[in-house]
């Protein structure tokens, strides 16, 4: 059903506080309120109904806390409480019964461990619930991940016809706890197509004010907020909240004013503000605010407006002619990945493009788990690049904020596939300018598709300026005529379409030599055309150069502020001063623990040693001595690491020198490695796999957290014959024991070593472990002995 | 707030080892960034208790039943007590855990500042606690978290619970009852008349790390 106030743009008024008024009522601190709704149902009745008499539209469900996570150890299923809880507001006789639903109160993946399929599972069970019940829209609410909200949303439209609602909860730094800002959320809630969207709890009218403001600046909904009653504080040892319903309704007034819609009071406030807030809200008219146009993307905690930057698409995660990113999504080697984004990211891109496509991969799942992977690392919105429709639903729906979808074409049947899935997720969409009839010869041709694509979009209710267009590179050297009609055409869609454009620009020296050089200065002439979102390799220093100083003459850079200060000492940039020193050998850099000097050093020596020699003579060598140094106290735990990062950084080189040359590298034996099931510590755990991958072993690790299955299939799968597991917590010992129980019920062949902070010799007996590693060294030594290496 | 290197270097297990000046540098640079993107948080609320079923401290006004030897022998003689949660945020996590995909060196260092502060933040939390304590002439014992001596960890989601810690500061607990953000403590100190015996604060004997400990090893103690 809809909500004829927030269609027409009329005021909605929610209730107040329910666990304040429980409270008074003989909650327990820390009780779940949901109980009463069964146990107490008067107390709910009582509380409803004041609120109904107060004026508001709109009764809020006791059902905050209702989902299964924290129900675990209540009495009473999801369904149960939810069900009871309309029937109760209901009956209170309101306008509008709305299903509450709070945040899981536990963290997402990677900060926490539910997984946003989890999320989604949690949610939908609630929504589920509360359809069946008859509630008539949904309210998500407190929450302070963008993702969280996510998950929750798409939970309510795929599971029920019910509006939805969803506020954002922001600390007084103008973030949330989880870092998004007030500009993120709108933009991904409005993407989602949430039916009003803002702020509530956390702090009083006064202080939510300014982040209101900037919300009313760009969203395109209704606009809520519903503030505690001042600023929490405590007062002898209890929290307590202190402005009185008349000072708290004249800051509503005032935001009333500024466009919001949709109202309400969270902690602190009673019936009377309620009231108060009625009254107010039948002496004013709304506001129609006209929310800024623009093309945006964003992360979970960072936007990019095109409008405001020239915007760099770093195109490095794209297997398309990179063998080593091939191998890498072969392997299973995210690590490599997450480098490729880190680096990017460093070198001053500002979004990533993620493409994964190989033939013999499952590529929705691979997608996944790189999004998932690369946005836990680097807070830049990505780009899904994908030919399969499936891998780009499967990304965008698991991305964690506003993407952009890498690409749609003219062709009917592409528009008719992708549109319907840019709307749901609210992502920015990628056309590029060819359709059945190939790419237009012509720059008027593309203009037309383009033109095509757009409309066709606005036609699926996508608005117009989450739609860019890729006018098309060939390549220079194989159709030379055509790369003027790029740059023309990229004029005329800016001139007649008005949407931004982007350009993969690379393509067009494919086949010269200096390629560098036609690329930087392609494009230096698309920016001149009104490029505004190259796709490029963001390593590349001309290209960076190019775009560094284009944002000076574009007046971007403000004070070339950023180009002076990255320009100025160009000069002296150019000598590496940390060029290996000549008298240094490897193995002492290693023991010094000197990292940025191993490989230059490494690479030197390769010319005229092997790699065996290599590792042997050097690594090995000075890894036992560092490794000794650290047993008796001479070196402690920081050296420790700096000199096994100085093997890892070496190790890159040997590996790159024997890929190259064809050799395969000898390995010393596989191991698994992981922190088990629970136990979210994995320091002690990565300090162990770097070791170990130093003396040359082949580790799995499998992260932390690693569910008892996945340790027992990988062993079965890899063939794997010394698994290595890490425990911090006495609680989680048990899930240690379990893990090597479910191996030894398969009857694997495998030895199991264990390690972690309160791990000792009577553990290790407990969970029928066969080693004990008090420390990283000592896992080495037991490696070394079980596969037979003498030290 | 400020860092105490001297901690940090415990924690890193310093013992007088050589620290050359780029080391030393590089721990400096960890000590300013976790000062500066910590985001501390702390809340707490006073309970009165009820001591009269041996090993239960009962938190009136909750559900909480505190079990084991070790909290009944810190709250027995106390007629209130506070329970404290404080956070760094998740800022600081993220950031150890990024920096550790390609820097574990200060990844690791990161993480012994980010400990070395949310103690920092834990002392000036029980110190208003002292003083609202001493406002009602009450004299305070240590902080106890949940994990120490027998008091089982996962009472940590009810502690969060009854704190309301979740909305106030952003606290969460997992499954396994693991603090997120990671640098997080929840603890609670005894209010305790003017006569009463406060038990010495910090040893090894009531915590459960006492058998493997690397402090402990060594001799003296972890300084919690």
């Amino acid at each position: 059903m809809a909500i004829s106030e927030l269609k027409e743009g009329k005021f909605l008024l929610f209730d107040g506080a329910m666990g304040t008024m429980l409270q008074k009522a003989g909650l327990k601190t820390g009780e779940l309120p949901e109980t009463y709704n069964i146990t107490h149902p008067e107390v709910l009745t009582q509380i409803h109904r004041e609120y109904v008499e107060a004026g508001c539209d709109v009764i809020t469900t006791n059902t905050f806390q209702a989902n299964e996570l924290k129900l675990v150890d209540c009495e009473y299923s999801v369904e149960e409480i939810i069900e009871a809880a309309v029937k109760l507001a209901k009956n209170a006789g309101p306008k509008y019964v709305a299903l509450d639903i709070g945040p899981l109160g536990q963290l997402m993946e990677p900060m926490g461990t539910v997984s946003f399929e989890k999320a989604y599972d949690v949610f939908k069970r609630q929504v589920i619930a509360g359809a069946k019940a008859g509630a008539d829209m949904v309210l998500i609410e407190t929450i302070s991940d963008i993702y969280e909200a996510k998950a929750a949303v798409l939970a309510v439209k795929e599971n029920s016809d019910l509006p939805v609602l969803c506020t954002l909860t922001y600390q007084e730094d103008g973030r949330t706890f989880v870092g998004t800002d007030p500009l993120t959320g709108t933009i991904v809630l409005d993407g989602l197509g949430v039916d009003a969207h803002g702020v509530n709890c956390s702090l009083g009218p006064k202080e939510l004010k300014p982040i209101v403001d900037e919300i009313l600046k760009y969203a395109k909904a209704p606009v809520m907020i519903q503030p505690n009653a001042g600023l929490p504080q405590i007062r002898d040892g209890e929290t307590v909240y202190d402005i009185s319903p008349e000072e708290f309704t004249e800051f509503l007034e005032l935001i009333a004013k500024g466009g919001a819609l949709v109202f309400g009071g969270c902690c602190g406030t009673t019936p009377e503000f309620i009231r108060h807030i009625r009254a107010m809200l039948d002496k004013i008219t709304p506001v129609k605010t006209s929310p800024k146009v623009m093309t945006a993307a964003t992360s979970g905690s960072k936007t990019v407006i095109f409008d405001d930057v020239t915007t760099v698409i770093g195109e490095k995660i794209n297997p398309t002619g990179k063998k080593k990113l091939k191998e890498a999504l072969r392997t299973d080697n995210l690590d490599y990945i997450i480098g490729e984004a880190i680096d990017q990211h460093t070198a001053g891109a500002d979004m990533l493009d993620i493409n994964v496509g190989l033939p013999e991969l499952d590529e929705p799942e691979m997608i996944k788990k790189v999004i998932k992977e690369v946005q836990g690392v680097v807070n830049l919105p990505l780009q899904v690049d994908s030919s399969d429709i499936d891998a780009i639903e499967a990304g965008v729906r698991i991305y964690n904020g506003k993407p952009m979808i890498n690409s749609v074409n003219g062709k009917k049947e592409s528009m008719d596939k992708l549109f319907p899935i840019v709307k749901k997720y609210g992502a920015l969409i990628l056309g590029l300018a060819l359709d059945e009839t190939g790419i237009p010869e012509t720059a008027e041709g593309r203009l037309e598709i383009a033109r095509k694509i757009v409309n066709t979009a606005m036609s699926y209710g996508i608005p117009r300026e989450d739609v860019l267009i890729d006018c098309l590179v060939l390549t220079a050297s194989a159709q030379q005529a055509q790369v003027k009609e790029t740059l023309k055409a990229i004029r005329l869609v800016k001139q007649e379409l008005g949407v931004k454009t982007v350009l993969g620009v690379s393509n067009v020296s494919f086949g010269l030599p200096n390629r560098e050089l036609i690329n930087s200065n392609f494009l230096a002439a698309a920016f001149g055309a009104g490029l505004d979102a190259p796709i490029i390799n963001p390593m590349s220093k001309p290209m960076m150069d190019t775009v560094n100083s284009f944002r000076v003459i574009n007046n971007e850079d403000k004070d070339s502020e950023y180009f002076i200060a990255n320009y100025s000492n160009a000069e002296t940039n150019q000598v590496p001063d940390n060029v290996s020193d000549a008298d240094r050998t490897l193995k002492d850099i290693i023991i010094q623990g000197r990292k940025e000097e191993s490989a230059p050093k490494t690479i030197e020596m390769l010319k005229t040693v092997t790699p065996m020699v290599v590792v042997n003579e050097h690594f090995i060598p000075a890894l036992d001595i560092v490794g000794d140094r650290f047993e008796s106290g001479k070196i402690f735990l920081p050296q420790l690491i700096q000199s096994a990062e100085a093997v890892k950084k070496a190790f890159v080189i040997i590996k790159d020198y024997l890929d190259k040359s064809g050799e395969k590298e000898a390995s010393k034996g596989k191991i698994v490695v992981a922190t088990v099931q629970g136990d979210i510590h994995d320091i002690g755990k990565n300090i162990v796999s770097m070791l170990l991958e130093n003396y040359g072993f082949d580790v799995i690790d499998l992260g932390k957290d690693v569910p008892i299955q996945t340790v027992v299939d990988t062993v079965k799968d890899k063939d794997v014959k010394l698994v290595g597991l890490s425990a911090l917590m006495t609680t989680t010992v048990t899930s240690m024991g379990q893990t090597i129980k479910a191996l030894r019920d398969e009857n694997l062949d495998c030895k199991v070593m264990v390690g972690g902070a309160v791990l000792n010799e009577e553990y290790t007996d407990m969970v029928n472990a066969d080693f004990f590693a008090k420390d990283a060294r000592e896992s080495v030594k037991i490696a070394n002995k079980f596969f037979g290496i003498s030290e | 707030m400020s860092i105490d290197k001297k901690e940090v270097l415990r924690y890193l297990g310093h013992k007088n080892q050589d620290i050359d000046e780029e080391l030393d540098g590089l721990i400096d640079s960890c000590i300013k960034e976790v000062e500066e993107t910590s985001k501390p948080l702390y809340t707490y609320k006073v309970f009165d208790t009820d001591s009269t079923t041996e090993n239960e401290i009962k938190v009136l006004g909750t559900n909480l039943v505190l079990k084991g030897k070790d909290i009944y022998k810190h709250l027995k003689d106390a007629k209130k007590c506070a329970i404290m949660a404080a956070t760094l945020g998740i800022v600081i996590d993220n950031k150890i855990r990024v920096t550790g995909k390609r820097d574990m060196t200060r990844s690791i260092i990161l993480d012994s500042c980010a400990t070395e502060m949310i103690e920092k933040v834990c002392d000036k939390v029980e110190a208003e606690i002292i003083e609202l304590a001493k406002a009602e002439n009450f004299k305070t014992n240590f902080r106890y978290s949940p994990g120490y001596g027998d008091l089982p960890i996962d009472i940590q989601g009810e502690v969060v619970s009854i704190l309301n810690a979740n909305k106030a500061i952003g606290l969460t607990t997992t499954d396994s009852s693991i603090l997120i953000p990671r640098k997080s403590v929840t603890a609670i100190v005894g209010f305790l008349e003017q006569d009463a015996k406060v038990n010495k604060r910090k040893n090894c004997g009531t915590c459960n790390l006492r058998k493997t400990c690397n402090f402990r090893r060594e001799g003296g103690g972890c300084g919690n």
